[in-house]
């Protein structure tokens, strides 16, 4: 059987138990005498053993037994886990994750896999001197991987290792649970755990009106039960109306984002054919056109709920990554995920991740301080770190939070009057004028607030970035008390509504996010606004910007040119183009910049007509 | 007052022993029966807290024993003295209605937490 088709599957599922092993570390770190974590991470080691042996990557399997086995001994130890043992178990997660990278790669591991098994082999010993053999002497009868759903609540259940007639032992536990409830599925089945044909762990679900606790006691009141674990109660499976069973299937994300971008296209295509059956009058055209796009419609819709994930996916690489930056920075920080469920665009989730891990960086080397100097001005040595999504109306709100230092405005407003930014009269500076200082490109003056010691990325990358996406940053600091990053994001981005604009030859678009109007550009309006052109609006003068000139277009500007008013919380600037064409929803395609390309691109697109476009950054002209 | 415990063995060796350690621990051994038909009758007459059962003793075997106790008193508390390699005993001696079992040789911790587990 050619294996290789499954590597994908293997590598995805590996990662989730990899993460939730990382997890249940962190979690164990901070609680060392919770005995949740030693089994969700046994069980997670378990299944990846399985998967790995039966992919043939002895190695990832063997190292994947090495830790069952540490955690085994620890566990019987009885004894909660010291520093050097977590360490070791983070150490060997990473080590197995780079094991399976490898294996899957088709490459030699770049782990010291060989030390690795010493060294976990050695720190089992540690924990059961008597000569108790490190290979457990059970046969590898078929456990217990995954809970099977169904109503009801799984239990996991394992046996003593030194259990006499486990078989029995686990009968007798199974009738005690028929007493309080109707026991629905065992694994392995009832016959092959009475015939002793497993290897001390075995698990079941029971439907009953009893307590998770009294669930617990019951079993470990049958005897020789050295760990129970008891799953959150599973949904029945879902129907639908039909009565059908709603089913998962797994889908390469490549596949997904080539279906987006045709139907990017699609989009584009219905666009013009509108445009074109309203210049002939003809009511079979029209018809037409307002069928396929009712059907564009539904189906860009479906895709779109089709790309949704749970910022999960991203997050879980996070409380690890804190934990790590905060021991070697020698902070102490309590790191918190909020709102893990909350569903964003695949491609948006995809983007969010370095930001992300900026700002938390950030947050950990710059936002909080050492355990000294928070006692020092009466905080709790361990700092706080909030990491939250939230659905908010259309948009969803990502949040990094600190109960750090907070930003010393006076030294950003020094920094910020320094490069002009900030004008000379302003005394307070706002959070929205932060974030204009901060977000200067090549903001340095204040390096030691925004920037990461060695990284070079700084906030008005983050800010450019999450612009591009089609949403915003926005940050609140309070001096001694924190400072909050907000990522305001689209909950889909994949499709904009833009402007389409043109400048001498090339048409460009422009996301209508920030568009707060266009109008025509009345010779009599332009004005002087601090030696540069400005425009009257309304009562207000506001800078104006030529977008030919930007782009160093030569010739001669049409006459009779519109102004696209563009406006980013207070801050609003005129851009003069040429001329605007329409209006049309476009698919986002976010691109890496040649070096020397003007901050005033965020991405690229293709037209309805098949040409590509430039999307312009509001961003970039205020 | 002590709880009371009937003690089924055809070894004098063994019920001795099993009384030992359950008398020094504070449980009364009331009676005491060498055959599955005695183990019957016994209860019957003592009703006792608890039973030590043996599996394989001469004129009807322990499971068949607590076959017959648990159908008088369904709430029999009746504990199985298996040897290793007793595996599907002990399991029909469950499924007949056996609240635990212990495993020889007998190591007196653990007989009396199996006794409390099936007094508890």
């Amino acid at each position: 059987m050619d294996l290789s088709q499954y590597s994908e599957i293997f590598l995805a599922e590996s990662k989730e138990h990899l993460g939730a092993i990382n997890g249940h570390l962190l979690e164990w770190e901070l609680n060392r005498e919770a005995t949740e974590p030693v089994g969700a991470i046994f069980r997670a080691m378990h299944t990846i053993k399985g998967m790995a042996a039966t992919m043939g990557y002895q190695l990832a399997a063997d190292l994947a037994h090495r830790s069952e086995n540490l955690l085994d001994a620890i566990r019987s130890s009885g004894d909660p886990p010291d520093d050097d043992t977590l360490e070791m178990l983070f150490s060997a997660a990473d080590a197995l994750e780079k094991t399976i990278d490898a294996a899957v790669a088709g490459r030699d591991p770049e782990a010291d896999v060989a030390g690795m098994v010493g060294a976990l082999d050695e720190a089992a010993r540690a924990f059961s001197p008597i000569s108790e053999p490190i290979e457990p002497a059970y046969r590898e009868a078929p456990a217990p991987t995954a809970a099977p759903s169904g109503p009801g609540c799984w239990v996991d259940v394992r046996l003593d290792p030194d259990c006499a007639l486990k078989g029995a032992r686990a009968t007798l536990i199974l009738n005690r649970m028929r007493a309080i409830g109707e026991v629905l599925t065992v694994q392995p089945s009832a016959s092959m755990l009475e015939a002793d044909n497993f290897d001390g762990r075995f698990g079941f679900r029971i439907e009953t009106t009893v307590g998770e606790e009294t669930i617990e006691t019951e079993v470990r009141s049958a005897g020789d039960v050295s760990h129970v674990e008891i799953g959150a109660p599973m949904e029945a499976p879902k129907t639908d109306v039909s009565g059908q069973r709603a089913r998962h299937i797994r889908v390469d994300l490549r596949r997904l984002d080539a279906l987006m971008d045709n139907i990017g296209e699609l989009v584009s295509t219905r666009d013009t054919l509108t445009r074109l059956a309203r210049t002939r009058t003809d009511p079979e055209l029209d018809d037409m056109s307002a069928k396929l796009s009712s059907l564009t419609g539904t189906l860009q819709s479906e895709i779109v709920q089709a790309r949704m994930t749970p910022v999960w996916q991203v997050f879980d690489r996070f409380p690890r990554m804190v934990r790590d930056l905060a021991r070697q920075l020698g902070k102490q920080v309590e790191f918190e995920v909020e709102g893990k469920d909350i569903e964003l665009d695949r491609a948006i989730l995809d983007e969010i991740g370095d930001p992300l891990v900026h700002l938390l960086r950030n947050a950990v080397d710059h936002g909080i301080e050492t355990p000294d100097e928070r006692v020092r001005t009466g905080k709790p040595p361990r700092a706080r770190i909030v990491l939250s999504a939230m659905a908010e109306r259309a948009t969803v709100a990502i949040r990094v939070s600190d109960d750090g230092r907070g930003m010393d405005r006076q030294k950003i407003l020094a920094a910020g009057k320094e490069s002009g930014t900030v004008d000379e009269d302003v005394e307070v500076l706002s959070d929205e004028m932060l974030m204009r200082v901060l977000s200067r490109p090549g903001f340095s003056t204040a390096r030691s607030v925004t920037d990461v010691s060695g990284r070079g990325v700084g906030i008005d990358v983050v800010a450019t970035h999450l612009r591009a996406l089609g949403g915003g940053l926005e940050v609140r600091s309070e001096h001694g008390k924190g400072t909050t990053f907000t990522l305001q994001l689209p909950v889909t981005l994949a499709i904009v509504r833009a402007l389409t604009a043109k400048v001498g030859e090339e048409r460009y678009v422009m996301p209508i996010t920030h568009v707060a109007e266009t109008l025509d550009l009345e010779p009599t309006a332009i004005t002087e606004l601090e030696g540069q052109d400005g425009m009257t609006l309304r009562d207000d003068i506001i800078p104006l910007v030529h977008l030919r000139d930007v782009l160093s277009v030569s010739g001669d500007p049409p006459s009779g040119r519109p102004v696209i008013v563009l406006q980013i919380g207070e801050r609003r600037s005129g851009l003069v183009v040429d001329a605007l064409t329409g209006q049309q929803e476009i698919v986002v395609k976010s691109f890496d910049p040649p070096k020397g390309t003007l901050p005033i691109f965020s991405g690229a697109t293709v037209l309805g007509d098949g040409e590509p476009a430039l999307i312009l950054d509001a961003g970039g002209f205020l | 007052m002590s709880q009371t415990v009937l003690v089924c063995d055809d070894a004098i060796f063994m019920r001795t022993m099993i009384g030992d350690i359950l008398s020094q621990a504070g449980y009364e051994i009331v009676g005491e029966a060498e055959t599955g038909v005695q183990a019957v009758e016994k209860y019957a007459e003592l009703r006792p807290d608890l039973v030590t059962m043996d599996i394989v003793m001469p004129d009807m075997g322990g499971i068949d024993a607590v076959r017959e106790i648990v159908q008088q008193d369904p709430d029999a508390r009746i504990l199985m003295c298996s040897a290793m390699g007793q595996q599907a005993l002990v399991v029909e001696a469950i499924q007949a209605g056996a609240k635990d079992f212990v495993v020889k040789p007998f190591q007196p911790s653990r007989v009396l937490e199996a006794v409390q587990r099936v007094l508890g």
